[in-house]
């Protein structure tokens, strides 16, 4: 691992820096004055839907997508204009593109061999690469006689054995099935352990990105729509957007009237005549009239019809049982919710149920989607 | 199951495919007799021309048909080898041929290459040019060819041969059409390794398409090997003339001697046949794909 430089110690100076970058194709704006930073050694996940622009970010990292306007830092230098090669910036591309006329050996060493390095150093960097990667066996092979898994490793080899300072994914694991997946994204995860470099990686995956990443920058219409930790996004979303992308099933949304905001809780009138104290901002809450209460499914609980408790009631609709838990579709005065309950759930189709929300973790947002 | 089930009188199941099978494989049959037969009124010049040149001169002009040689000899093919120059002829299409092919395949390649993946100004009128050009019927610029040569001083030289020759826009259009099918990944994933345009072409396109450029090499080395016309105005030395041209110099060097003049062909004709049981696939794949285009 010696000859692979880390990054250790190095935890919180920008590596990587976008100011104010747009990039526009013809009257299409793709990204939008988007600002970023990535600190040294961390791991980024790009999140959003397709077409919110995190690929094209991505490439305009990587200099592969010319930036419209703004600029593009890497370790305070501007990156803004140079080529791709010469960035010291390593990319997984989402289809591998390895180099079907050659070997996992030759796509390895492409780059080496490009830089004109020597046959026993492109030979001494590759088996070392082979062997973090477990390739070792496959060296000799060509790509497509390799599994989907084996293909992914030499594509991070590809990218590893350049000694890049910042690697970049392009969705790597979404052509993989789903129990390679798990698999290939715990060995990203030791990698990045591993090599404490910076990587940042695009994905429209949210447990690709819960699970890897330490920062996940969510993406909307090609602006930021927030930064944080992945706890924090799911448990403080700065607006509806970040609220109904993270989290799966995906958060309710339930139309109230605001009443009274008093010392940082809001009460809340909910569809059915039962009010809510919620916990809000402060100031900005106040001048607000109607609202939307945010409720994730495992904060919704399952009590009977008259409970005192029941902050709504409704027909089960659709009841899913998925073994450790159950889901249930509900139609309540403030249209269909989604409740998460245990595996156990003996409710049925047709059946009338109360609902208890906790207060304590439900978002309130505003008319213009913020988080109030 | 019930016991009438059991002892049902309907027929065994595999009854009826049986009759089918049957009915498969006449009609089988008689295609492959059709095809067979096609085959063989196909081939039997060939045979013909062949075993004529094993037979001496007296016994090819006498009535009847044999099949057979009466008197086996190798005369003819001596009397071309020894008193011909068609050892000089082979070297010389040997050169020419392999001249075009080459640089037709890295020319075509290269400018498949730029207009397929390479921004730059005028690229669209490049390939109007290219595809105007490929309408041009090349007999009809025989003359400007030879005018342009002998200006050159290239008349009666190799290269005179090589240059006209040069032009192919088929070659160009199917290399565009081919690196346009490469994934972009490829040619961005090579750009992070650090290659250049030149090294995207002979270290990534061409190798990724090496089948194409086999058949596009193939087609384009036969077509040359076998070009008459351009050589025949092109060349008046004997020391300068291939294969297809030398051909004639026999038969107006020897008059009408059937056995020599099949044998200089059958001579003449080896080396694409070779290439062609070879490369059978390669030379198809490239006859349809030229095809395709002309269409």
């Amino acid at each position: 691992m010696s000859a692979i430089p880390g990054n250790k110690g190095g935890a919180a100076a920008p590596h990587v820096e976008l100011r104010r970058v747009t990039k526009r194709y013809g009257v299409v704006t793709a990204i939008n004055d988007l600002t970023l930073t990535v600190e040294k050694g961390s791991f980024t996940a790009l999140l959003g839907p397709s077409g919110c622009g995190k690929s094209t970010l991505l490439r305009m990292i990587a200099g592969l997508e010319r930036i419209s306007a703004g600029q593009c830092f890497l370790d305070g230098v501007d990156v803004t204009d140079v080529a791709p090669a010469k960035r010291r910036i390593a990319m997984v591309f989402q289809s591998y593109a390895l180099y079907p006329h050659m070997t996992t050996r030759q796509n390895i060493a492409f780059s080496l061999s490009l830089a004109g390095a020597s046959r026993k150093e492109q030979d001494e960097r590759t088996h070392e690469v082979a062997r973090i990667l477990q390739l070792e066996d496959y060296l000799d092979r060509r790509p497509a006689e390799l599994s989907g898994g084996q293909r992914q490793r030499v594509a991070i080899g590809r990218a590893l054995v350049r000694h890049p300072e910042v690697f970049l994914f392009d969705e790597p694991l979404s052509n993989l099935d789903a129990k390679l997946r798990v698999q290939m994204r715990l060995e990203l995860a030791k990698l990045h352990a591993t090599l404490h470099a910076t990587m940042i990686y695009v994905t429209h995956d949210q447990t690709e990105a819960m699970t890897l990443a330490d920062k996940i920058v969510v993406l909307d219409r090609g602006r930021v729509a927030q930064v944080g930790s992945p706890l924090e996004l799911y448990n403080r979303p700065a607006n509806k957007f970040v609220a109904a992308f993270i989290g799966s099933p995906s958060m309710n949304f339930l139309p109230v009237g605001l009443t009274a905001v008093e010392g940082g809780i809001a009460t809340v009138a909910l569809p059915g005549g039962r009010t809510a104290r919620v916990r809000v901002g402060g100031a900005p809450a106040k001048a607000v009239a109607t609202a939307e209460l945010g409720v994730r499914p495992e904060h919704l609980s399952l009590v009977v019809a008259d409970d005192a408790n029941a902050a709504l009631r409704g027909e089960v609709a659709i009841v899913e049982h998925l073994g450790n838990l159950t889901l249930l579709y509900v139609d309540t005065p403030a249209g269909q919710v989604i409740v998460e309950g245990p595996g156990n759930v003996s409710v049925r189709s047709g059946d009338t149920v109360g609902l208890s929300l906790r207060e304590a973790n439900a978002r309130l947002f505003g008319a213009d989607g913020a988080s109030l | 199951m019930t016991d009438a089930a059991l002892v049902s009188d309907a027929p065994p199941p595999a009854a009826r495919p049986l009759v089918r099978l049957r009915q498969l494989d006449l009609f089988g049959a008689v295609v492959t007799l059709a095809t067979l037969a096609g085959a063989v009124v196909w081939a039997f010049p060939l045979y013909w021309g062949l075993v004529t040149t094993f037979k001496p001169e007296t016994e090819i002009v006498q009535p009847g048909v044999h099949l057979w040689p009466q008197n086996f000899t190798f005369e003819n093919y001596a009397h071309v080898l020894m008193q011909t120059k068609i050892g000089l002829w082979y070297v010389n299409s040997l050169v020419t041929s392999g001249a075009v092919t080459v640089i037709v395949v890295v020319m075509a390649a290269a400018a498949g290459y730029a207009i397929s993946q390479l921004e730059f100004p005028g690229r669209r009128v490049f390939w109007a040019m290219i595809l105007a050009s490929f309408m041009v019927p090349i007999p009809a610029l025989i003359v400007n060819h030879f005018v342009l040569m002998s200006q050159f001083g290239w008349i009666n030289t190799l290269q005179g041969v090589v240059a006209p020759q040069l032009i192919a826009p088929v070659t160009v259009i199917i290399y565009k059409q081919f690196f346009d099918s490469v994934p972009k990944d490829f040619r961005e994933a090579a750009v992070m390794d650090g290659a250049n345009d030149f090294q995207l072409l002979f270290r990534i396109y061409l190798p990724m398409n090496w089948g194409i450029t086999t058949a596009l090499a193939i087609i384009t080395f036969i077509g040359a090997w076998n070009l008459f016309l351009w050589p025949f105005l092109a060349v008046s030395s004997e020391e300068k003339l291939n294969v297809a041209v030398g051909i004639t110099q026999v038969h107006d060097a020897f008059g009408v001697q059937y056995g020599r003049d099949l044998a200089v062909a059958m001579l003449a004709a080896l080396p694409v046949a070779i290439v062609y049981l070879i490369f059978q696939r390669r030379v198809t794949q490239a006859i349809m794909l030229s095809a395709g285009i002309k269409g």
